[in-house]
């Protein structure tokens, strides 16, 4: 499998994801809230839970001090659905508790409505 | 199914009722509470569950949209079917639950026996696989006694489930509790119940105070062992649920080097704890704490016996953990003992 069409553009509002399939594998096709689309395996690094089941959503950042939490990154993270591990749709996938961990990445591009994943 | 293929025994599912369901095991005037009044259950904890779906996995709400662990049917096809269990044992009524009620006794005790009723009806006798726990009212000792009278020498029930709250369980006090148990070949199984793991009062953070629900694990493993429980009742075994296990070497340790120094005080101890431990305590793993496969078999020897540790999921709440990668890999016959043999073992009600 070298290429494959996802999902249309249209299928997923900004700050939503959807599983698909590329071959045979389980995909995680998010879009942050500017619009872009990324694809990850949809299989958490963790233990393995569906990630299309947990939610985009924001997060608690570093700037934040003790006693003063401080929220930003709307639309940008992936908690999976278990035990609520965060991944930063926009660096690679990484976890936030541990950044050398990231989800494994798929190469995206749009043509038309298309998303398409490729290798 | 090849030879080398386990069957879990998983030893920690949460099954839910919901208010409505137990209404018909209820007498008035507790139903009339329920139904007309609107009672629930007050719970104390300042935080929410901070994961995506609260108390639960997010994926585990049942496809009509109940509550996670409220269907059987589906806890079949996700866990039970999915994961090829060979038992599971049952240990919830956490909402309500009799047990962490802290006044309106009357109610507890009978929400106790409600919920027994419930589980038979609706999980024991439904499943060849599932196995269960009595349930009782804490602060009713007597009324506890009477409970598992009724209904602990039911085939599928293997244990009482005690909760570690703030009740010291090894005091003289209880042990007609365990008296009763080990006529009906009940083990004890402690689940924690919200317990007070900072002096009595909640940590500002709920991190701090999940990270620390194995102190209240290792407290009343050392009170029922310094109060004679098990060399009172010999016949008597303890679950340790919910706590994770790499507190053991540590507690057993401790105790024992205690134990030589102070043993005059508690003269009925006729082991020393860590055998003690060895011989009538079990624990299960979740939440597992992640360890390499080294650090995980160096812990298990440094516990002195690989018959301590047995799997359990949790499900379906968020702190699950997975069979197939929760644990590191091992020999397969400590596999075989931790997901199966331990826990069957240990129950004299498991066939
Ligand atoms: S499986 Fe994803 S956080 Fe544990």
């Amino acid at each position: 499998m070298k290429e494959q069409v996802v999902c249309k553009t249209t299928d997923i509002e900004p700050g939503e994801m959807m599983k698909s399939d590329f071959g045979k594998q389980n995909v995680l096709v998010c879009r942050t809230l500017d619009g872009e689309f990324y694809a990850f395996r949809n299989e958490c690094t963790h233990q393995g839970a569906p990630l299309d089941k947990g939610m985009i959503c924001g997060a608690t950042t570093e700037e934040s001090k003790p006693g003063d939490y401080h929220y930003c990154r709307k639309g940008e993270i992936i908690r999976c659905p278990w035990h609520g591990r965060e991944f930063d749709i926009k660096n690679e996938g990484r976890m936030l508790a541990n950044p050398n961990k990231k989800l494994p990445g798929f190469k995206l591009r749009i043509e038309d409505d298309d998303v398409i994943v490729y290798k | 199914m090849s030879k080398d293929q386990i069957r879990l025994v998983d030893t920690d599912i949460h099954e839910r009722v919901q208010y409505e369901d137990i209404l018909e095991y209820l007498d008035e005037p507790f139903k009339h509470y329920i139904k007309n009044c609107h009672w629930v259950q007050e719970k104390h904890m300042p935080y929410t569950q901070p994961s995506v779906a609260g108390v639960d996995r997010a994926d585990t709400v049942v496809p009509d949209g109940r509550l996670p662990g409220t269907d059987l049917a589906f806890m079949q096809e996700q866990l039970l079917d999915d994961l090829d269990h060979e038992y599971g044992v049952l240990t919830s009524a956490l909402d309500p639950s009799p047990s962490s009620m802290h006044g309106w006794y009357e109610m507890a005790t009978a929400l106790a026996s409600a919920y027994n009723d419930w589980q038979i009806n609706n999980w024991l006798e439904k499943d060849d696989r599932l196995y269960g726990s009595v349930h009782i009212n804490a602060h009713d000792r007597d009324g506890a006694i009477k409970e598992i009278e009724r209904v602990g020498s039911h085939p599928k029930m293997v244990q009482v489930l005690l909760p570690i709250d703030d009740i010291m369980w090894g005091d003289p006090f209880y042990h007609p509790i365990f008296e009763a148990c080990e006529k009906h070949n009940l083990m004890i199984g402690m689940h924690h119940n919200e317990p007070p793991v900072y002096y009595g009062k909640w940590p500002r953070y709920f991190i701090e105070w999940h990270t620390l629900i194995s102190t209240a694990h290792m407290k009343i493993v050392t009170n029922m062992i310094f109060n004679g429980v098990f060399d009172k009742f010999p016949n008597l075994g303890l679950m340790m649920i919910e706590g994770g296990y790499t507190w053991i070497p540590h507690l057993m340790w401790k105790m024992d080097q205690q134990y030589r120094d102070l043993r005059h005080e508690v003269p009925w101890l006729k082991r020393k704890p860590s055998q003690i431990f060895k011989d009538q305590i079990r624990v299960t793993t979740q939440p597992a704490e992640e360890l390499t496969k080294h650090e995980f078999e160096s812990l298990v020897e440094q516990m002195g016996s690989d018959e301590i540790l047995c799997f359990s999921t949790d499900y379906p709440h968020w702190d699950y953990d997975s069979p197939t990668r929760a644990l590191p890999n091992m020999d397969p016959d400590l596999k075989r003992k931790i997901f199966a043999d331990n826990a069957k073992a240990f129950y004299p009600k498991l066939p």
